[in-house]
């Protein structure tokens, strides 16, 4: 999760902050000129940070954005009067967010490679829309020929043709747009964005509606970007349709990742150093007249071995010594008084066919509640599968899932988990960039899983959630642990944890003791004995020593199909069909 | 006692977890060695360290007196380890028959034991599927593939990673009889499953890891005498 | 009537082109993982060297005989002194890296050729029109440019569907881990694959000089456009790239003729089109 910048970026940021207020006493127009070009791009890559380093959905096209918002001050404008500078502005920042609304609803279907050509292909359309038609005069471009101002009955306050004051007022909403991003990316909405870049699969699995999530930040990112291409409108007077090209997108994502991507600030050191090098590279008087010659060459090869040699980029150098804190939280009296949101789980002929293979195979079973349900059988018998279907990341061919008796087959997963069915993954699936409460607090904001919450109004109540949910699985005291450099049986647990803290009442674990030893295995079976008194569980596991000790009932699938079902005993006592399909496996040797 | 493949103090991680824990592990030229343990104590680790798949941060692995520790997997491969990975990794855009023909190599040792038709007379049920792609094979035709195409490079050494799992029993059965009849040619062979009773029939020593750890080593009757030792440290 | 036979002849001779070079992208994607977006700089300079050669060899055949040995030569320098250390690293840093590529690019394109549109002529003896109906010639060199394509086309999927080299290509798109463990050195063939994939762009740039005149923008049009037809043909699909070229090359003859300015809008709501309906394309794996 982003973390707040240490103190030797703070003393960095505000010298570069002292030194840009003091600048314009002391630089020509032409410095002043340069330092507000500087001061715009930096608000363009801190909005592409957003979206690309929180919430890792890297956007080939946000150049768009960057010159929608641009043209909108210029649609904006006209030859008789200067055209108010909010109302500029503002239109910028509008216009953007619809077309990112626009963009975005389709890009978010998408992820990976997909995604990032797919904002590709749809900044040059946007390029081509301007370019190819006679838009805003088309491919030559248009000139603004009076600036906005801000006009008060007749005296201006505000003159976006004044060079100095207009320096100011780009200053002024860089430290604006940073201070927002970074806000924003603390409150419940921010810490979903950065879920999406740690996790989207389990994002889902808590409940929430990940398609959402990401169109959500791809607007607040467009819209940003929106303010930065206005605002550079207003450095020239002039708007052109290379504003949209690509290269312009591949360079701001240069400047974000050069600068440090996920911290936000880091970008503006990115923007700062990128822009500082073609321009130093470019002056002749500087560096010789062979190297401004060749300055691509030069910018091309540093940019190269800054990647190959620095990963983290400019801000990695900036980054604390992780803090080591060992909080320890008093242990709460009593366990949340969340509603129970179900408490059965059944099927009925419930199938699954890849291609040819029937993997699940007209299964009916039921579920009972607050009870511990193992499902056992050999590798390969489709129990993961039937795991995967109860909660909804697989599609069934046929048959229903029945939450409390209400058909949820063919419903998204964040739906099925909504309605209080909570799923752990066979690899176990964390936010491994989030510490251990960081995960919880996701996890108990899930109770109220709408995506756009800028206040966590309910923290009190939260925080005794995550405080309840940590100490039933034992981790109370690694609260602040990196949640992915935990030991698997620890990852595990937090996994659990999650779960009861996202308000999940029906547990679907997929073999929660793979890989653990004699010692986490005893945690975590007793741990399950306890879940028991208020949670239905439904448990996949190997351990047949476990199995026995907790279940109170047992399933048994084979090559997809339901052999045998009911109490531990009966189906010991079934155990000569059990043997004829599992072999050396038969569970009642395991009773021993 | 003439060794063909022997590692000394193996330690390897996966991730932060140590994984392997000091192990030594030995197989002579033609023997054939069972590799036991439960789910997650580093049995897949193992054989993928051997392979050079997974990097070992510290030990010995000699292959026939050469030090191979740290070699790329396809040098490994060349001089005489095949491999059969979990999940059997056949390639679904090759036919049977590309399959196979596509790891043809001469052995390490000078050998060609194995022939497309070699592998086809032991695997009767690919000769029919021929020209069937990878992906239109059923799960045990896919592990019968597996196993042909890796002894079509004629190893030494044949590495395989729970070759019967999901499958049908008789299907088992079938993968069990080959293995034996590879044996028998003088391939070693080891083997991770979790089917004991087979492991006994095929093979002639047994290891057992714990959490990345060797706790049993012996022959089939060391493993009998100590059946319940065995049984618990199997989840038995 | 002659004019829907003109620009089906165009999309076809557009589309082939765009074949050769989408197809070398959606390799390197396929099997190396890297999105190259340098991809388009490697066409810009074959057409850039197609000059060059062209003006030394005499012959523009005897160019692009030349031509493609040396841009693989030259993409298996690139792949081993940049590529190779990115395989294991994320996108975005590939997609950085190939992009600071694309800068030096044009800086030897600057240095050697300079920054004004250069043509190429036609070899002689192609430089006639044939004519098809009574009132529509066709240039022979676009016709021979078009079997040329076609040819190469050919020959790569009897590569890929009949040789050893072809099913090696094949089973690293699917499995690259257990081609190294059967014994190949999968360092090599990453970088056969990516010099490959680089000879291909060259190849079509070269055979488009004499057509499109060589211009240093030339290469991101290309790549962009690669990138849809990948996109929409799926990633890592040869058949896919084939299909995808064709669509693209006839949406883009036919909408320049009946839809100027909007043509370039066109093929993105195509390629929007195909994704809605078959997200990854139309041959890709799910």
């Amino acid at each position: 999760m982003l973390k707040a910048p240490s103190p030797r970026a703070l003393v960095l940021l505000a010298c570069l902050l002292a030194l840009f207020v003091a600048l314009p006493f002391f630089v020509g127009p032409y410095g002043l000129k340069f330092a507000t070009r500087l001061i715009v791009i930096s608000i363009f890559v801190v909005s592409l940070d957003f979206l690309l380093g929180l919430g890792g959905l890297v956007s080939f096209g946000h150049a768009a954005f960057f010159g929608v918002g641009a043209y909108a001050v210029y649609f904006i404008s006209s030859d008789e009067g200067a055209a108010n500078a909010f109302l500029a502005l503002g239109a910028g920042v509008g216009l953007a967010a619809v077309c990112a609304l626009a963009i975005g609803a389709f890009a978010c279907l998408t992820r990976g490679f997909y995604f990032i050509m797919v904002t590709l292909a749809a900044g040059q359309m946007m390029f081509s829309l301007f370019h190819d038609t006679d838009i805003a005069k088309g491919s030559d471009g248009a000139y603004i020929n009076i600036k906005p101002d801000v006009t008060i009955a007749g005296h201006t306050l505000l003159d976006f043709d004044d060079r100095r004051s207009f320096f100011y007022v780009c200053l002024f909403f860089l430290i604006v747009a940073l201070l927002a991003l970074f806000w924003l990316a603390r409150t419940p909405f921010g810490r979903i964005v950065q879920g999406l870049k740690a996790n989207d699969a389990r994002l889902s699995a808590l409940g929430y509606d990940v398609y959402r999530a990401k169109l959500a930040a791809f607007v607040v990112s467009g819209a940003v970007a929106g303010l930065a291409g206005a605002l550079f409108a207003c450095i020239d007077g002039f708007v052109t349709p290379d504003l949209f090209a690509w290269r312009q997108s591949g360079l701001a994502i240069m400047m974000v990742v050069l600068g440090g991507a996920g911290t936000l600030f880091g970008p503006i050191l990115g923007a700062l150093a990128y822009i500082s090098l073609e321009e130093a590279l470019k002056t002749a008087s500087l560096v010789g007249d062979f190297v401004s010659a060749h300055w691509r060459l030069g910018t091309g090869l540093t940019l190269v071995i800054a990647v190959l040699l620095s990963p983290d980029g400019l801000a990695g150098f900036l980054r604390a010594a992780p803090r080591v804190s060992r909080r320890t939280r008093a242990a709460p009296s009593r366990p949340p008084a969340a509603a129970r949101k179900a408490s059965t789980l059944a099927t009925r002929t419930l199938s699954k066919t890849f291609g040819g293979l029937r993997a699940v195979d007209d299964v009916t079973v039921s579920f009972a509640p607050d009870l511990v349900h193992a499902i056992i059988g050999p590798n390969g018998a489709g129990k993961t599968t039937f795991t995967n279907l109860l909660s909804g990341a697989l599609k069934p061919s046929a048959g229903e899932v029945l939450v409390d008796g209400k058909n949820v087959a063919g419903m998204p997963a964040h739906t099925i988990a909504r309605r209080g069915v909570g799923r752990s993954f066979q690899r176990t699936n964390i936010f491994g960039a989030f510490t251990v409460e960081e995960n919880c607090r996701l996890a108990a904001q899930a109770a109220h899983p709408a995506i756009l919450r800028f206040v966590d109004a309910r923290r009190s109540e939260d925080d005794a959630t995550i405080a309840y949910a940590l100490d039933v699985v034992g981790l109370s005291d690694r609260a602040d642990a990196l949640a992915g450099a935990m030991s698997n049986g620890e990852q595990r647990q937090l996994e659990i944890a999650m779960l009861i803290a996202s308000g999940g009442s029906i547990l679907v674990l997929d073999e929660p003791l793979a890989g653990m030893g004699p010692e986490e295995t005893r945690r975590v079976v007793d741990l399950l004995r306890d879940l028991r008194r208020n949670h239905t569980i439904v448990l996949i596991e190997h351990d047949m020593d476990a199995v026995f000790a907790v279940a109170d009932t047992l399933t048994v699938l084979a090559l997809g199909r339901l052999i045998a079902h009911g109490s531990p005993d009966e189906v010991r006592r079934n155990g000569e069909v059990i043997s004829a399909y599992l072999g050396g496996h038969a569970p009642q040797e395991a009773g021993a | 006692m003439n060794e063909l493949l022997e590692a000394r103090g193996l330690n390897a991680y996966y991730g932060a977890s140590h994984v392997l824990r000091g192990v030594d592990f030995r197989v002579g030229r033609g023997e054939t060695v069972s590799l036991l343990g439960r789910n997650g104590m580093g049995k897949t680790t193992l054989l993928r360290t051997l392979m050079g798949l997974t990097p070992s941060k510290s030990g010995d692995i000699r292959l026939g007196g050469a030090d191979i520790r740290g070699w790329r997997p396809s040098a490994i491969a060349r001089a005489g380890v095949g491999f059969v990975p979990e999940g059997r990794g056949i390639f679904p855009n090759l036919t049977v028959e590309e399959n196979l023909v596509f790891a043809a190599r001469e052995g390490a040792d000078g050998r060609r034991d194995w022939t497309r038709e070699g592998i086809f007379a032991l695997f009767p049920r690919l000769a029919e599927r021929r020209t069937n792609w990878g992906n239109q094979l059923s799960g045990g035709e896919q592990q019968m593939l597996t196993i042909g195409r890796a002894l079509m490079s004629n190893p030494a050494l044949l590495m395989v990673d729970e070759a019967t799992e999901g499958l049908a029993p008789l299907v088992r059965d079938d993968i069990w009889r080959t293995l034996k009849l590879i044996a028998d040619k003088g391939v070693a062979i080891v083997v991770v499953d979790k089917n004991l009773d087979d492991l006994k029939a095929l093979c002639r020593r047994h290891v057992i890891l714990v959490k990345g750890e060797v706790v049993f080593e012996g022959s089939t009757e060391e493993l009998a005498a100590r059946d319940d030792f065995v049984r618990s440290q199997l989840g038995l | 009537m002659s004019l829907i036979l003109l620009q089906i002849l165009n999309g076809l001779q557009y589309g082939l082109l765009l074949f050769l070079a989408a197809s070398g992208l959606t390799l390197v994607f396929g099997i190396l993982g890297i999105i190259n977006l340098a991809h388009g700089a490697f066409y810009m300079l074959g057409a850039y060297a197609a000059l060059t050669l062209t003006a030394r060899l005499g012959d523009i055949f005897l160019a692009l005989a030349a031509g493609i040995p040396l841009a693989f030569a030259f993409g298996a320098a690139i792949e081993w002194l940049f590529i190779r250390h990115l395989y294991k690293r994320d996108h975005l840093q590939q997609v950085l890296l190939t992009f600071a590529l694309i800068l030096v690019f044009n800086e030897i394109q600057q240095t050697v050729w300079g920054n004004y549109p250069l043509s190429i002529p036609m070899p002689s003896y192609l430089s006639s029109s044939i004519s098809l109906t009574a009132d529509l010639g066709y240039p022979v060199y676009r016709l021979a440019l078009m079997a040329i394509c076609i040819v190469l086309a050919l020959v790569m999927m009897f590569v890929i569907q009949n040789t050893r080299a072809g099913r090696l290509i094949r089973a690293a798109e699917s499995n690259p881990e257990m081609v190294e463990a059967l014994g190949f050195d999968s360092r090599i063939l990453f970088r056969i694959v990516f010099a490959t994939g680089a000879a291909l762009a060259a190849a079509a740039g070269i055979l488009a000089a004499p057509v499109e005149s060589a211009y240093p923008g030339i290469g991101d049009r290309v790549l962009i456009i690669s990138f849809v037809v990948v996109v929409i043909g799926g990633i890592g699909s040869i058949r896919g790239a084939f299909l995808g070229s064709l669509l693209i090359g006839l949406a883009d003859a036919f909408g320049k003729v009946f839809v100027p300015k909007f043509s370039s809008v066109l093929i993105y709501a195509l390629m929007a089109l195909v994704l809605v309906l078959r997200p990854s394309g139309l041959f890709g794996r799910q």
